[in-house]
């Protein structure tokens, strides 16, 4: 028990330095704009189908199981509020940063232990440049720059999704929907689910980044970075929005 | 010409379908004649629930105690907050418990059947035990569908249990709302109706995500990438189509149209 406790410690502090360490060397070497570019298209583009469709099946059923709980309280015309309060300060947030996990975080991580397996990660240090600042710092910008995008896009998709199925399913008013949808949502929930998507940008990039960067040699060792780094960040991504959920909301 | 192209072009998908319908046949069919090996079922059920169990719990514990922070708020606006174990019971049991640990097994079980059964295409594995005159349907592919339609039911079941502790330990132990009112509203909107639709969910979610996984798994082609590939479509298929179907089982189960 002690030995597994000492070892998850190592690991979240060799965590935290390979965290400075990254932010150390692209400070130091100055950021590839164009990289950033390439990966935020890579990133962003192609995890939108899925977005897409993932956030307008979240929508139809905040709609039915909303119409259900307030229909038990006898205040089905408050559906609108419960829609868009749920969607922006939470599930519409969670959801891009796990789809991002899943696609692209998974993707960085097993590059990433590819290179390491085929000796590419030393093969670049040798020629003196910072495997950091190449290979992950990008990938943590374009993540920062994408996730707030498709997070907005959710929530968009989301709402509308929900409303149609509430006014062709469930027989709520248009109007009443769209009222209460806007009455509640605030602008300082808008700026809460994007200060939650860069969380997540972050801790995503960085912890896909470091499980690719020290994964173990050979073709099991990629495999298990992979499925190891998708775990982690689901479970930090979570964690995360509880805390910021109770400082923003609690 | 003109009419030649779109023919071939709806060509490829159709001829999917289709050999996807014959291995769900060769699958059922090795399945209802008891041309399966229960063993290896059980072993791959145990794979599955040791790989799955810590995850899909420690996801849908801070879940349940985000929706009771946010119920709380929302309830406050009726000054009901007796009421948020009855919403946090309702969207736990007949949403995000199924849900959420169907996505989770189907990241991390999945995703390895489909890795172990494309690898082994690629290695040719697969047409050694055909030599070999083992049918590797009931042996490599029926197990893994029904453990995962085993597995994911049962851990739906416990994901409810961890997700509604989750609220508990937000609405008792830091909004000081008193046990036995959560209790009360709880078991009040909760029957075994609900949870044995929740569990239905589940055994759904499961069979979708071993037909997946298993199918493209055994199509597997093109070396190393190819495993790549197919790992990489189960998740995206499997989660894509979990929650389609949530939307239809929903609608389904829970009436939906007033």
């Amino acid at each position: 028990m002690t030995d597994t406790m000492v070892l998850f410690l190592r690991r979240v502090g060799a965590y935290g330095l390979f965290f400075v360490d990254c932010m150390r060397s692209s400070w130091r070497h100055g950021v590839r704009w164009q990289r950033v570019m390439e990966q935020a298209e890579s990133l962003g583009v192609r995890a939108f189908p899925v977005l897409a469709i993932m956030a307008i099946f979240v929508g139809t059923n905040l709609a039915i199981q909303g119409f259900g709980a307030f229909r038990s309280l006898g205040a089905q015309h408050l559906l609108g509020m419960f829609v868009a309060l749920a969607g922006v300060r939470e599930v519409c947030p969670l959801l891009a940063g796990t789809m991002v996990a899943a696609k692209g975080g998974t993707e960085m991580t097993a590059q990433l232990a590819v290179m390491r397996t085929k000796e590419q990660i030393d093969a670049l240090e040798v020629m003196a440049v910072d495997p950091r600042a190449e290979l992950v710092t990008p990938s943590l910008l374009a993540i920062l720059i994408v996730l707030p995008a498709l997070t907005i896009i959710g929530i968009a998709l989301s709402i509308f999704s929900a409303l149609v199925v509430a006014v062709l399913q469930l027989h709520v008013d248009v109007g009443q929907f769209v009222a209460f949808c806007f009455e509640y949502i605030e602008m300082r929930d808008l700026v809460a689910a994007l200060v939650k998507s860069l969380a997540f940008g972050a801790v995503i990039a960085t912890v896909s980044g470091y499980f690719g960067f020290f994964s173990e040699r050979g073709p099991a060792g990629v495999g298990r970075a992979t499925n190891r780094a998708v775990v982690v960040m689901c479970i930090v991504c979570v964690c995360i929005n509880f805390i910021l959920s109770a400082v923003f909301y609690g | 010409m003109g009419f030649t192209a779109p023919a071939a072009a709806a060509q490829g998908p159709v001829m999917g379908l289709g050999r996807f319908a014959t291995f769900v046949f060769s699958v059922l069919s090795a399945i209802v004649s008891g041309r399966w090996s229960p063993r290896e079922t059980l072993r791959q059920a145990s794979t599955i629930t040791t790989r799955c169990f810590l995850p899909v719990n420690v996801t849908i514990f801070p879940f349940g105690a985000v929706m009771g922070l946010q119920g709380m708020r929302i309830l406050d606006l009726f000054s009901a907050h007796h009421l948020v174990s009855s919403l946090l019971a309702q969207f736990i049991v007949q949403e995000l418990g199924p849900v959420l640990a169907a996505v989770l097994v189907a990241a991390q079980g999945g995703s390895s059947f489909a890795a172990e059964l494309g690898t082994m295409r690629i290695k040719e594995e697969i047409d050694a035990t055909e030599v070999m005159a083992v049918d590797p349907i009931g042996w490599h592919v029926a197990p893994r569908i029904l453990a995962m339609a085993l597995v994911v039911p049962l851990l739906t079941v416990v994901a409810n249990a961890f997700g509604l502790a989750g609220g508990w330990t937000v609405a008792v132990g830091l909004y000081d709302q008193s046990h036995g009112v959560f209790m009360a509203h709880l078991v009040e909107i909760i029957g075994l109706y609900d949870l044995s639709c929740s569990a239905l969910k589940g055994l759904f979610f499961g069979v979708l995500i071993g037909g997946i996984a298993t199918y493209r798994g055994f199509t597997a082609r093109g070396g190393a990438e190819g495993v790549g590939r197919a790992v990489n479509d189960t998740v995206v298929l499997s989660v894509v189509l979990i929650l389609v179907f949530n939307y239809l089982l929903s609608s389904l189960l829970y009436g939906g149209a007033a």
